[in-house]
């Protein structure tokens, strides 16, 4: 299965040439967002007027007067796209729609195909968390307005495969449209299926993209259960203890059996909870490794002094569906014959980190992450 | 793939047996919503024993899967996984979402909510955690297509089985009945204040339910390792979107005719092979309109078709799960129920539904969903013919 176009919106902005800055320039500070769990409780307040909220990513619309305690997240802003025609089109739709049909039609536009959507397109939409902050508008209209008074709109827009539904509607897409959730590998299912609907002839191309985004309830419940780089440096070599800040975004990847468009690497094999390639030789191992489990001590076990080993988290943040960019980090180094330094290098356990940029013969590149069972999921990508 | 196990639980009976006798016996259990405080009237199909083995805090939809995953794999005669590469694909909405009122509420309040809803969402991720419980170590899916959600997950076991992921599959859906949905669906203005009557002239719209429908599905040579036969195979499946609303089907229906026709030609088969369709029929107008004309157009006017909404009343995430397992059911026993509820033809659709309990015959089964989105999804179930 070839990947033979890429789509990506995150903090850094929209779009391949986007990101690749990003994995050139390195690791910058990420911006900040209100975070009303840090508030004293005196502070805590409703405000009459809900459209008082300044955060997009905010689902407690009408809490206002918290005095500006802040939290570093990686967050996308649309604002500054200079594009909008197609935020125009779904401008009913909610942030994590948005994301998702913004980088899903941006990987059709970069694999250079022309009338691509005419053609047998399948969709998969991988997402851990799925609208939360829809849902949790949702809730507000309920403890606000009563069962019988809540806005249909939002109810709509809360239901887990609303961003699929708007990636067709937007891309006029008729094929099989699916949308799975899982909290660690559904990207990695995703790919899996939409190998097997290629080779079952269910579809030409397949769609298949991760979405995630920032919400308050989930900002707090990561700082409850996890510990947050106050500083916004994630940091993936530290392994135990660990540090995450929040990112939000989504990559989609155009997938086929053939070798139109702007074929960028083959994804050789995808294992989900277990790889049975252990051993392996790659050229690089990239890993998940961003502060989403309070111990990434699972990594070692699978790197060795071998392979140098890279993690771009810090670059896009700590997300559920984090292996996404990282295996669109991938594609890029294998398609660009470019190697990308580790952006954040803090590396007490000695592990033989990428720490330089530099270009040629990089011919497999193996993505790792492991889930809070320390089961292990891999995508194998090879030159094409 | 043979079809080797299936379990169901649902208003209608806590397993295969008692929904049969429901059936037979047109008892439609429904009521006033019991399970959370609300001011709205629409009753709702809820589970009213559940069993309290299967009982877990908090957990409703895992617990409503459970059982219907234990009844499929004892059906199955499936208890030793080892050896076997097993994949587990589950249908869900509700489990999909921290739909927590009360934590949501005093986290708005006060900054800061306990763990316990957070805990318990993280850890029952509905295909993940029956995987664990029953150790399986195959490929993992929660499928959240909304209400074609569970028929999307039996396609994609089907998937799995024929590309060599696993030897047998666990799939299917599971869906409580939460205050969350339950608002949702009031104030799109489809919840019926009455029974629902799919496919009816006078039908005013869905009625809530809940419960949980799987299939143990597994190659023919895994089967036959086992040592275990079955008259039923799952044989295909097809999937489309609508690209048109959100949460209004196209009304030419041609998503729903392009899946019915990819499921027809993936089981090698024409229209006129399909004994019955179990449709999707929720009871609204629109749904039942446009899945009418298009079952129409792909079986002609002659099919014998029903919706067993009237007995479960529309489990969301789970219908197309615990519709497959009473397709399958209906294929095994040669009848299937009155299609409860319908009484008047509506002139604008060219089928209409069984008025009573009807022997059916014929080697193949269809059964549908559509859902929000405009996904639709279709499932070929097949019986030997020598059964």
């Amino acid at each position: 299965m070839k990947i033979s176009g890429v789509g990506v919106i995150c903090s850094r902005g929209l779009g391949v040439a986007a990101f690749e800055q990003a994995l050139k320039s390195g690791w910058r500070k990420p911006g900040e967002t209100e975070a009303h769990w840090l508030a004293p409780l005196d502070r805590l307040s409703k405000s009459s007027n809900p459209a008082d909220s300044t955060n997009s990513g905010d689902s407690m619309s009408g809490l206002t007067g918290l005095g500006g305690e802040k939290a570093p997240a990686y967050l996308v802003t649309f604002d500054a796209l200079p594009d909008k025609t197609l935020l125009k089109k779904i401008r009913r739709a909610d942030a994590v729609s948005k994301m998702a049909v913004l980088a899903a039609s941006d990987a059709l536009v970069n694999s250079g195909m022309e009338n691509i959507a005419a053609k047998r397109l399948g969709i998969i939409v991988a997402t851990a968390l799925g609208p939360h902050v829809t849902t949790f508008d949702f809730l507000d209209d309920i403890l606000d307005h009563g069962d019988a008074a809540v806005s249909p709109t939002t109810f709509s827009n809360s239901v887990h495969n609303a961003a699929a539904s708007y990636i067709a509607m937007s891309l006029n897409i008729k094929g099989p449209t699916l949308t799975i959730s899982q909290f660690r590998f559904s990207f990695q299912e995703a790919l899996r299926l939409a190998q097997v609907w290629l080779d079952q002839g269910r579809c030409d191309y397949v769609l298949a993209g991760a979405v995630d985004q920032y919400g308050d309830v989930l900002g707090y419940v990561a700082d409850h259960k996890l510990t947050t780089a106050k500083d916004g440096r994630i940091k993936p070599f530290t392994f135990n203890p660990t540090c995450q800040v929040p990112g939000e975004g989504s990559v989609f990847f155009l997938l086929g059996n053939t070798s139109e468009g702007n074929v960028y690497c083959s994804v050789s094999e995808v294992h989900a909870n277990d790889d049975p390639g252990q051993g392996k030789s790659v050229d690089i191992n990239i890993i998940d490794a961003d502060g989403m489990l309070p111990d990434e001590s699972a990594y070692l076990a699978a790197l060795s002094n071998d392979i140098p080993t890279a993690a771009y988290s810090p670059l896009f943040g700590s997300m559920m569906i984090g292996g996404a960019f990282n295996a669109a980090a991938g594609a890029l180094m294998l398609k660009q014959q470019t190697r990308y330094a580790t952006p954040v290098q803090d590396n007490p356990r000695g592990i033989r980190m990428l720490t330089e940029s530099g270009s040629g013969g990089i011919g497999s590149i193996r993505c790792i992450g492991f889930d809070c069972y320390a089961e292990k999921s891999v995508i194998y990508l090879t030159k094409a | 793939m043979l079809i080797t196990g299936i379990g169901v639980i649902s208003a209608a009976g806590n397993n295969v047996v008692e929904t049969l006798s429901s059936f037979e016996q047109g008892t439609r259990n429904a009521g006033p919503v019991t399970l959370f405080p609300t001011i709205l009237k629409a009753p709702a199909f809820e589970v009213r024993q559940l069993p309290a083995e299967y009982y877990l805090e908090g957990w409703r939809t895992v617990s409503l899967a459970l059982i219907a995953v234990d009844e499929a794999m004892k059906d199955a005669r499936l208890s030793d996984l080892s050896g076997f590469r097993v994949g587990v694909c589950m249908g869900t909405t509700v489990a999909s979402q921290l739909n927590a009122l009360q934590f949501y509420k005093a986290y708005r309040e006060t900054g800061a909510a306990p763990m316990t809803s957070v805990d318990r969402f993280l850890k029952g991720n509905l295909a993940e955690y029956i995987a664990r419980r029953v150790h399986a170590r195959g490929p993992r899916l929660s499928v959240v297509n909304a209400c074609s959600s569970s028929t999307d997950a039996i396609g994609v076991a089907l998937s799995w089985l024929k590309g060599g992921l696993c030897d047998i599959a666990i799939a299917g859906g599971s869906d409580e009945l939460n205050h969350v949905p339950y608002c949702g669906f009031n104030s799109l203005g489809i919840a019926n204040p009455g029974l629902c009557a799919p496919f009816d002239r006078d039908r005013k719209g869905l009625n809530l339910g809940e419960g949980a429908g799987v299939m143990v599905i597994e190659t023919r040579a895994t089967a036959r390792k086992r040592g275990v036969v079955s008259p039923l195979f799952l044989s295909g499946y097809g999937t489309s979107s609508d690209a048109y609303h959100l949460t209004a089907p196209s009304p030419d229906g041609v998503g729903l005719k392009a899946a019915l026709r990819a499921a027809l030609a993936e089981a090698g088969i024409s229209p006129g092979e399909v004994g019955f369709v179990n449709a999707h029929g929720t009871g609204t107008h629109d749904n039942d309109l446009v899945e009418g004309k298009a079952l129409a157009d792909i079986f002609g006017p002659e099919l014998i078709m029903l919706s067993t909404k009237g007995f479960t009343g529309h489990t969301l995430g789970a219908a197309g799960g615990i519709e497959a397992v009473f397709t399958a059911a209906g294929l095994r026993a040669g009848w299937i129920p009155a299609s409860a509820g319908f009484q008047n033809q509506d002139e604008a659709i060219p089928i209409s539904p069984v008025r009573e309990r009807t022997a059916v015959c014929g080697q193949y089964a269809v059964s549908t969903s559509l859902a929000f989105g405009g996904t639709n999804a279709a499932i070929v179930i097949g019986r030997e013919e020598d059964a």
